[in-house]
Parts: C-alpha cells; structure tokens; sequence
C-alpha cells in the first residue's frame, strides 16, 4: 500500500525524520518495501489573482497581479489560459526550486519583468494528467503567503507498506497512524464524523438476499454538485497513487485510503425503483461496470440490483450506470461488509481486483461500515451535501469477545518480563480495553481487530509495541527424544559418497510435460502411470516425474561437449497407485564416458564399480550382481544389485531406444538405487589377516556363452583356501570356438595355518577346476602359477 | 667366471692379468705381496678417483672386492707363501682391505651427496596442467541442508523427511490454515485431488512428526515444497525449504531466538546477527520475520562506499518466517498447549545459497550447468 508520509502526519504527531517512520513501522510488522523520495521544492506560496490583463507586447500572455499575503503583490506573466481574476493559486518566487530541476530567476517576459511563476500540479511533482490543465487550483480558505511545500508537506516520501493479510484495519492511512501513535506513545487526532442529518431522505430500500452480505449502511446525501475537490483532497489521493476525479467520488476513494472502508456512490437518481437487492449473481448475467467493459457474471459474485437489474458488482467495482456523472445532484451511500472468501473467489473469476475486493476479501470488520458511511457523510456535506439519517441492513455491528491474558503467559511464550503495568499500557495505546484481575487481565479487543481472538495473539499486542528487539537469545536445552535421523543420514552419506566418486548432483523439477511419459512409452518402454497435477500452471508442469532419469539423459544431450560426464540426482519420483499415489525416493546417476568398449573400461564398467563401492559404504555389505531388467536400462545389459536379501537398485547400459530418442551414446550407463529399503548400514566385523603367505593362481577356462562371470566367481569362493576371486579378462575368438567364451580369473588362496605348499595350491586349484567343469561345463585353458609370488 | 661380468674396465683386466700371471709364478714371495697390494691399491685408488657416481663405485666394488675381485686373486697367493707366512699375509690382505672399503664407503658418500646437491638445481614447469582430476559435487542447496543440519543435530535437534504429496488435512487444516484460505484455492497451490496437495511448505512434517513422538521434541525438516509461481529470477515453483520444530516445557521465543543466531554464524561467520520482525503466519502466535544481518556488509549497507548488492543497501536480509506455534496445531496434534510451548521457522534454502554465494538469479539452481555445483562445493 502507498502511504503518504504527508498524510500519516493528518492523525499523529509523528517524528521529523522518515527514517524513523520507516523503521518503527517495520518493528511493528509493517516493512517498508520502496520509500519513494519526493523532488526538492522550494520557495511556493499561496497567493490570490487581483488583477489580470493583457501583457501589452504579447498577446498569449497576461499579466497577473498577484496578493502573497502581507500586503505585498507580485506582477507574473503568464501563459496560462485557465487563470481568473480571484483565483487562489501556487506561486514560484524568485529563486523556487520545483520538479524536474527547474528554478525560477528573475527575468523579462516580452518586456516586463516577471517576479515569479504560476504553476501546474506538475511542477510541485504531482502527476500533472491527474490535475487541471494550466495553472493548479487552490481552495480559498489556505491564507495568502502560506508555504505550500510545507502546507501540503509536499517534501515527505511516499512508502510502500507491507500489511499482513490478518491486518486489513491497517490497509489505510489511520490504521497505520495508529499503530505508530502507539509505539510512538503521541495521541492519535481520529479523523472528523460530525455532520447535522437533514430531516427525512432516510427512506431508501435495501434487501438482502444473500448470506455473505454481513451488513450494509446506507446513506443519502443530495444537493450536491459534482466539481473539482479540494485541492487538499487532491494532493493526498495524487499521492497515495489515487487519481481524482470530482469531488464526490474523491470522497469514496479518500475514505476507502483513510480508514479501509471501501465505499460505493450510488447516483441516486439512477437508482431504478429507489430500492436495491442485495443477491447472488445469476450464471451468464451480463453487467457493465463502470470501467465501461462488458462483464458476464456467474453465481460466484453477489451484485446489487435494481429494478433494472443489477447495477453494482457487490465488493468489487460498482456499474456504469449507476455511476456518479457530472450531472448527478443526489448520492447514496453504499458502506458495506462482505463475507471475505467470497469476494475474493469472485473477483478471482471476474478477473477482476480493484482496491476495493483486495480490502473486502480479508473481511472487515462491521462496525468499520458503519464509521465509513459516517465519516464519507462529513465529507459530502463539507462539499454542500445535505445528509440524511443512515440506514442499516444485514447484522448489527458487535465488539469483539474478550479475552482472558494471564500475566504469566508473557513471559512464558517471550522468555522476558515485563509489569502487569507494561503489558496493560501496551494494549490499551492500541486501543484494547483492559480489565485487570489478580493474575490476569480480561481484554476486549476494539473493533477493528477481528484478528485477535486468543491470549497468545494478545501477547504478539504486547510484544510488538515493546520491540521484539526485547527477545534475548538464549540457547535451549535439549531435551532426550526418540526421534532419529538416519533417513537424512543415509541421503547425505549417499550423495557425498557419489560426488566423491566424481559424480555431481543435479537438480531437475519434480513436475514435466506429458510428452516426457510419451516419448518413453513411444520408445516401447512401459512406465508406472504417471501422478497428474489437476491445476498445473501451464502443460509443461502437468505431470510428475516418474523417473529421474529423463532429467540426466536430457542434461547429458545438453551437455555433449563435456565426456566423461558423471551427474546423479537423489530425489522424490511419483506413480499412479491406489488408494494414493506412491512416492518413493531415487538415487539416479549417470555416467556418459569417452570409452565405447562393453568390458570393464566402459562407462557400465564404470558405473558398477563406483555403485558398488557406494553401496559397499553406506550398507557396510558388498552387493551381489545378478542379472536384471529395470525400465530405461537395456534388457540383456542390466544387473539387479542386492544387499543382502534386499534388491538395492540397478545398473545398466541405458536402453538403445532412450538412447535415440535422447540423442545420447547408447553406451551411456544409468544406476538407480530405492534409497528408502536400503537396509541399514551393518558395523563390519574385522577379520585379522592370515600371517602366511597368499599364493596367486591364474585360471583360464572356457565357458558358453551364457555363464556370468558372477556365476563363476561364487562357484570359485566356494572353495575353502580361496580368500579372492575376479575375473580380469573376457576373450571371444576362434581359439575358443563359437557359442563360447574364454574367462580368465586371478585367485588368491592362502591358509590362516601353514603357509601354502605348491602341491597344496594346485590340489585347492584342481578341486575348483572340477566344481567348474560339474556346474557349467567350464573347461580349463591352462593353469599357471603367478610369475612371482606376492611378498608380505 | 669372468666372461660373465657385465663390464670390466680396462685397469681392472691389466690388473688381473698381472695378478694372475704372478700367481701361476711359484716364485711368488711376501715382498710380491706386498708389491701387489700396493699395486692394487694405487690401482683401486685411481678407480676410485675416476668414478663419477654410485653405480661406477659399485663396479669398483665388484671389480676389487667382489666375490671374484682383484683381491680374492691375490689372496689366492696366501696359498703359494711358505706357511709361516702365510697367517701375516692374510692379516696385512684384510687390513688392506678394510682400508679399501672405508675408502669406497667414503667416495660413495661423496658422489651421493654431490648428485643430491645437482639435484636440487633442477626445475620443471609447474604450470603445466595435470590429467584433468576427477571432481564431483553434491548441489549447492544440499550444502546448506547439510550445514544447516549439522548445526542443529550438534545441539540434539534431529533430522526428518517427509512426502511431498501430502494430505490437505496436514498442509493446511493441522496447521490453523482456515478452509477459505487462498492458499487452498488452487490459485497459489498444486492439488492432485480435492484432498492432496503438493506440500507449499515443509510445515506439515512438523504435525506428522508430532503426532508420532510426544513431547519434548526437536526437530528439523530440510526438503522441497511447491508454490503455484512462475519461474522467474526469485521465484521457483519448485524449493526447498528447512523447517524448525521444538516443543517442550518451558521452550519460548528467546531460545529460538538463540539457535537462529547460532545456526546463521554458522552458516554466515561468526558476526552473523538476527533479528526478529512481527509478522503474521496462521500457524504460529505470536509470529515473526527473520532478518539475518547482511554478511557482505555487516549490515553498514554499504561496501567501499557503494550500496551493499547481497542486501540491497538494507544491512538485512530476509531470512523466513517463525514464531511460537500456535496453540491450535498443538492441539491438533493432541498436545496441550497449557502444557507445553514450542517454536518453529521455515527458511528457504535457495535463498541461504544465493547469499552465500551471490547468485542472484534463483533459476541458476535447475540449470546445472556444467561446474556449476562444483564452482560451489
């Protein structure tokens, strides 16, 4: 909301620098977003027109003898066209300073000397297409020779202010006055409702016909006659960002900034029937408001209605044909209150937010109707208006329910102390009602904090016109709990194991077009059905991710250029299930490397190796490898990975149709591990290693084609001398026939008893050669012992 | 054996073939011996002399001293002495020997410690790049949920997950959101159905983890949420979010007071300050702003006399939101609120990261652009 610092000023005796406005009013809960500092304005007075003529050498020019006050006149040219004899007007005398950078010096104009200049709206920094054209207008009533600068405090920013959505008393000019006339301890100077009602005209129609209308004042006020407002009016609206108009419908909106009531004008005499119902909207009911569009309205909105159909859409912009026009010599008064949701959810579907339905959507309060209407009535008869009795419909306005504080509830939400007196004069500046008891005080809140309702919001009273700054910081103790942290444990030991392997964690969002489910599906890849957001905010947010792997591989296309390319990410992914959808956490990573080849170089290799090791770390287990087949992985180039009994993910070539559709090498690896089953880390036991010497053997044998390695490796560790085994060479050729491949694997045997004697390897080794040739037909190619034995 | 040594300098054959030839002369005698080792000696010595290094000394070694050296031909000779001789002929070769080693240890220090100080004169341009190193980073906003959660779990607070769909009952009505908030109209928030939501903000943990532990409690919930925004340069639709729940006896707002104090020292240096401005939140009363002050300025507002770019020339940086949790969630979580108190804060994590790292434009987080994370590991 913009705030005049100017016109803060009207309602409390606030202190000179705005510095000091700014920050109080963030220690109250009001943070200033943009303090808009106001041009550098010197040496304007107010001064009459006495005389005016033709400037004897120019004929679009005249010469205005002008009264400044203290007898003294000044003979301004000016061009101006809007000038009168009697006018009161701004005056720049020599050496003014105004808006823009302009200063005023003496000069001649067509041969007479001018002692100053008559100015525009513009040139004291007011919007100038708001204004008159030529020279601005003045009321008669500022004496002649007043500063006008410090008059209108034309020198004072302008703020924009924060407010709560809990606070709509403090969505205007008063309401602000008075939080800072608290916390300043100055009086706060309410603005003026007094007005004598005429007899009669108290005999307007209102019905209601719908809940959410809580309560409607109304008021006539005729004999008016619509003009330019008072230039005081004027500049405090300008200022506040409101354009004025006339002077009736300047009042609305004067009113609407200075207390928060907004208010609507009824031109009285466009009122079909003298009688207005309040109702639900009707679906397709068109309405035109006075902005001139065309509206089609449904039941969401509520609208007033005359006998001709609705004139005013209720909260949120009145009609076009019932608006104040300068003709309009009687006005009604509409001071509403309306159920907060409702107006917000139909200027939702209007489309439509003004300064009214933003103040009316957060619920005001009833009374504050009433005070509107009141205070719009003073107003109207400042302008000539003669005022009839207000009349009410809808609920009576009531106080707010007391409420019960207890002395001690202080200290125990803030952790400091202060005296029943302390806490009793903060409330009371903010204008609760105290009632105090032995151990406790019964608070009635004013009327226009709905908001607070229990002894806790009380305390947030009291705490914000002390200064928060009077929390101490104080260290808590910590107290034994149950809960744990080994979800967050494992998640930060997954992800700092995996970027020490190399690979780097991105951030993909969790919610994608549907064309990301398409393409898989069009890859001939079948995938969970995809979770759907109802309301997204455009098609590419419709769909959560059911995988992260579209995220890697479109990063990996990306970035092309950068090989070997390690990225993973650890995060939430989403299927379709019943009842609810399912939400599981993945780790995915992804190695795009140089190599090309399928053995251990590979970026599969790779991937395994550092998989593997980062289960080994986080489970305390080595994983098993079985074959396995995992959507987005190629079928015959996928292993499952499991610890223990549990599968812990998979790692694989990344399937050739991704690979195509993704514009990837089709020798790109992907892992993914289910993050929430791994089991939980196991304490390895240590095992002291054997004091004699390990012997190695070497161990070719040919095997078909469809022994796994892994197969053959667990078969060999069978064997009781055996303390490792791994395969390190994987050969297909002539040498070894079709249908075949050769397998060669390094054994370590090696005894915790004696030191091993040749005749005792080769005996463990024979033994191991006969369990392959039995379990997969494995034929030896040779067996030799290491070129050198390993040495301790 | 000789044929089969590597190579013999030309001295030391000459020397052999003398030594050998006297040998096969039976006229050999004391004075001979003596003759010869003096020989050997004046010989071994230019040897000596004219190795420049360890591996010619060795072959001095080999070549006098070794198994089939130039002394073992002339202790041959001991055998062709009249055997009274002989014991003072093996006492003078062994002396003569101990001389020669002392000798030979004495060069092969020298040469050592020559080649060292040569090798101290070498360079090699240290400019020259490496094999490029194989670095990987966890992501910047990881970073701050880790330091956030070390801080907190060193003080005995624990760390919780949570789902991010979650049920509208724990989003919004356990946490005091009234049924006609606009939050709860689709406008500002993702819905899957009427009754689940994408979580807006990591507070509903704290109703889950609540209803699962009793008091006290002390928690934080690092995670994302999801806000109906457009993507800009301040805004994701995406984030994350780390939460703070403590309940207890006697817990008020001085104590959150103190670890959000501690928490930004640790995550901004150790003149990290806090403030707290009045705010208002549905599920915390009385309820706070968090500033943290400006690290880049110290909160002056200024650097080198120019307006402060990580706070905007305000000296604070808005950190979250706080306050003392509202007695309704309590009850909605079937605490008693007469019984206990307790705090919470939400804070954006983006928002931490950027200031740490003056990144101003919050998209740069999805981007991943290649060294990007790990620029800022």
């Amino acid at each position: 909301m913009r705030v005049p610092i100017a016109w803060l000023r009207d309602y409390a005796d606030l202190p000179a620098d705005a510095n000091e406005i700014v920050a109080r009013l963030a220690a109250l809960g009001f943070p200033v977003d943009d303090i808009e500092m106001r041009p550098r304005l010197t040496n304007v007075v107010v001064g009459r027109i006495v005389k005016l003529e033709r400037h004897p050498n120019a004929d679009r020019l005249q010469l205005c003898t002008i009264d400044v006050g203290s007898g003294k006149t000044l003979l301004i040219a000016t061009a101006a066209t809007n000038v009168a004899e009697g006018q009161t007007i701004p005056v720049a005398t020599i050496g003014a300073e105004l808006a823009g950078g302009l200063k005023i010096a003496p000069r001649k104009m067509r041969g007479v000397d001018s002692e100053g200049m008559l100015i525009s709206a513009e040139e004291i920094g007011l919007p100038g297409e708001w204004f008159e054209d030529g020279i601005m207008q003045l009321e008669p009533s500022i004496p002649l020779g007043t500063d006008l600068i410090a008059h209108f405090r034309l020198g004072e920013p302008v703020l924009e202010v924060d407010v709560t959505p809990n606070r709509p008393d403090a969505l205007s000019i008063v309401g602000l006055a008075r939080e800072l006339a608290a916390s300043f301890g100055v009086p706060l100077h309410e603005p003026s409702t007094l007005v004598h009602y005429e007899e009669g005209g108290d005999d307007a129609r209102v019905t209601i016909e719908t809940v959410d209308c809580k309560r409607f004042v109304y008021q006539r006020v005729g004999g008016l006659r619509v003009r330019p407002a008072q230039a005081w009016m004027r500049v405090r609206l300008a200022l506040a960002g409101q354009r004025p108009l006339n002077n009736v419908v300047d009042v609305s909106n004067f009113v609407m900034l200075e207390l928060g009531q907004p208010l609507h004008f009824f031109d009285w005499d466009r009122v079909a029937g003298k009688h207005l119902i309040v109702r639900d909207a009707n679906d397709g009911e068109r309405f035109t408001t006075l902005d001139g569009q065309e509206r089609v309205l449904d039941t969401r909105a509520i609208v007033i209605a005359d006998d001709q159909g609705p004139t005013s859409i209720a909260g949120i912009m009145g009609g076009q044909r019932s608006e104040v026009e300068p003709a309009t010599g009687e006005v009604l008064i509409e001071a509403a209150t309306w159920t907060g949701p409702r107006i917000r959810r139909a200027s939702v579907a209007l489309k439509l937010r003004t300064e009214a339905s933003s103040r009316f959507e957060k619920s005001l309060p009833l009374a504050l109707a009433d005070l509107g209407a009141a205070r719009a009535a003073a107003l109207l008869a400042e302008e000539g208006g003669s005022v009839a009795m207000p009349q009410a419909a809808g609920m009576p306005a009531t106080e707010p329910p007391p409420v019960t504080l207890r002395a001690s509830e202080v200290e125990r939400l803030l952790g400091f102390t202060l005296t029943p007196d302390e806490i009793e004069q903060a409330l009371t500046s903010l204008g609760f009602t105290v009632a105090r008891g032995d151990a406790e005080f019964v608070v009635t809140p004013p009327y226009w904090r709905g908001d607070v309702a229990i002894a806790a919001d009380l305390v947030e009273e009291v705490a914000r016109v002390v200064g928060y700054d009077h929390v101490r910081a104080e260290m808590p103790a910590v107290a034994p709990q149950e809960v744990d942290s080994a979800a967050f444990d494992r998640e930060t030991g997954l992800a700092v194991t995996l970027a020490g392997h190399g690979y780097t964690e991105v951030l993909s969002l969790s919610l994608q077009p549907g064309s990301v489910a398409e393409t898989w599906r069009a890859s001939g890849i079948a995938i969970d059905e995809p979770v759907e957001i109802s309301n997204p905010l455009s098609e590419d947010q419709r769909w959560m991710r059911f995988s992260i792997a579209p995220a890697l591989l479109e990063f990996a296309a990306r970035d092309r250029a950068l090989r070997p390319y390690l990225r993973f990410e650890l995060g939430h992914v989403f299927a379709q299930a019943n009842p609810d959808p399912r939400e599981t956490v993945h780790l995915t990573a992804l190695h795009a490397g140089p190599s090309t080849g399928s053995g251990q170089a590979s970026a599969f290799g790779r991937l395994k190796s550092d998989v593997l090791a980062l289960l080994q770390r986080i489970t305390g287990v080595d994983a098993r490898v079985t074959r396995g087949e995992f959507p987005s992985l190629h079928p015959g180039k996928t292993a499952a990975l499991h610890v223990g009994e549990t599968l812990a993910g998979y790692v694989g070539v990344v399937d050739p149709r991704l690979a195509r559709a993704y514009d990837v090498a089709d020798t790109t690896a992907l892992a993914t591990l289910f993050v929430e089953t791994l089991p939980p880390y196991v304490t390895p036991k240590y095992v002291a290693p054997s004091k004699f010497p390990p012997v190695d053997r070497d161990l070719a044998v040919v095997v078909p084609e469809g022994i796994l390695a892994g197969d053959l490796v667990d078969a060999v560790r069978e064997e009781p001398l055996v303390r490792g085994a791994a395969v390190f060479d994987e050969y297909r050729g002539p040498q070894v026939g079709a249908g075949k491949k050769s397998l060669a694997l390094r054994i370590v045997l090696q005894s915790d008893e004696t030191t091993l004697t040749d005749v005792a390897a080769d005996a463990a080794m024979q033994r191991i050669v006969a369990t392959l040739r039995e379990r997969f037909g494995a034929v030896p190619r040779g067996s030799t012992s290491s070129p050198q034995a390993r040495e301790r | 054996m000789l044929w089969k040594r590597p190579v013999l300098q030309d001295w030391a054959f000459a020397f052999l073939y003398d030594a050998l030839r006297q040998a096969q002369d039976d006229k050999t005698g004391m004075s001979d011996l003596d003759t010869n080792l003096a020989t050997l000696t004046a010989r071994f010595r230019d040897a000596v002399a004219s190795a420049s290094d360890a591996h010619a000394l060795d072959e001095v070694r080999i070549a006098f001293l070794g198994r089939s050296g130039a002394v073992t031909e002339v202790r041959k000779g001991i055998g062709k002495l009249p055997p009274a001789e002989r014991p003072g002929a093996g006492k003078v070769i062994n002396e003569a020997v101990q001389g020669l080693e002392a000798e030979l240890a004495a060069a092969l220090a020298r040469v050592e410690n020559a080649a060292l100080t040569r090798s101290l004169e070498d360079a090699i341009d240290v400019t020259l790049p490496g094999p490029p190193a194989k670095i990987g980073a966890i992501h910047p906003v990881r970073h701050v949920a880790i330091d956030v959660a070390r801080y907190f779990t060193r003080h005995g607070f624990a760390v919780v997950l949570g789902p991010e769909i979650e049920t509208d009952a724990n989003n919004f009505d356990a946490l005091n959101i009234p049924p006609d908030h606009p939050a709860r109209e689709g406008l500002d928030s993702f819905y899957l159905r009427p009754d689940l939501v994408l979580r807006t903000h990591t507070s509903p943990m704290q109703v889950r983890a609540m209803r699962k532990h009793g008091p006290p409690i002390a928690i934080i919930v690092p995670g994302k949420a999801y806000r109906r925004d457009a993507n800009d340069a301040r805004h994701l639709f995406m984030f994350h979010q780390v939460e703070g729940l403590m309940v207890g006896h006697g817990i008020h707002f001085g104590h959150l007071k103190g670890m959000l104090v501690g928490m930004c020292r640790e995550l901004f240096g150790p003149s990290a300050d806090v403030r707290f401005r009045p705010s208002f939140f549905p599920f915390t009363e009385p309820s706070a702003e968090i500033d943290v002050k400006c690290p880049a300025c110290a909160g002056t507002g200024e650097v080198a006399a120019v307006q402060c770019r990580t706070c905007g020339g305000s000296g604070w940086i808005e950190l979250g939101g706080s306050g003392m949790v509202h007695p309704n969630v309590l009850r909605s979580v079937g605490y008693d609120p007469d019984a206990v108190t307790g705090w919470a804060f939400g804070c954006g994590l983006e928002r931490i990261a950027m200031k740490r790292h003056d990144i101003n434009d919050i998209r740069a987080f999805i981007e991943n652009a290649p060294g990007f994370a790990e620029g800022l590991a």
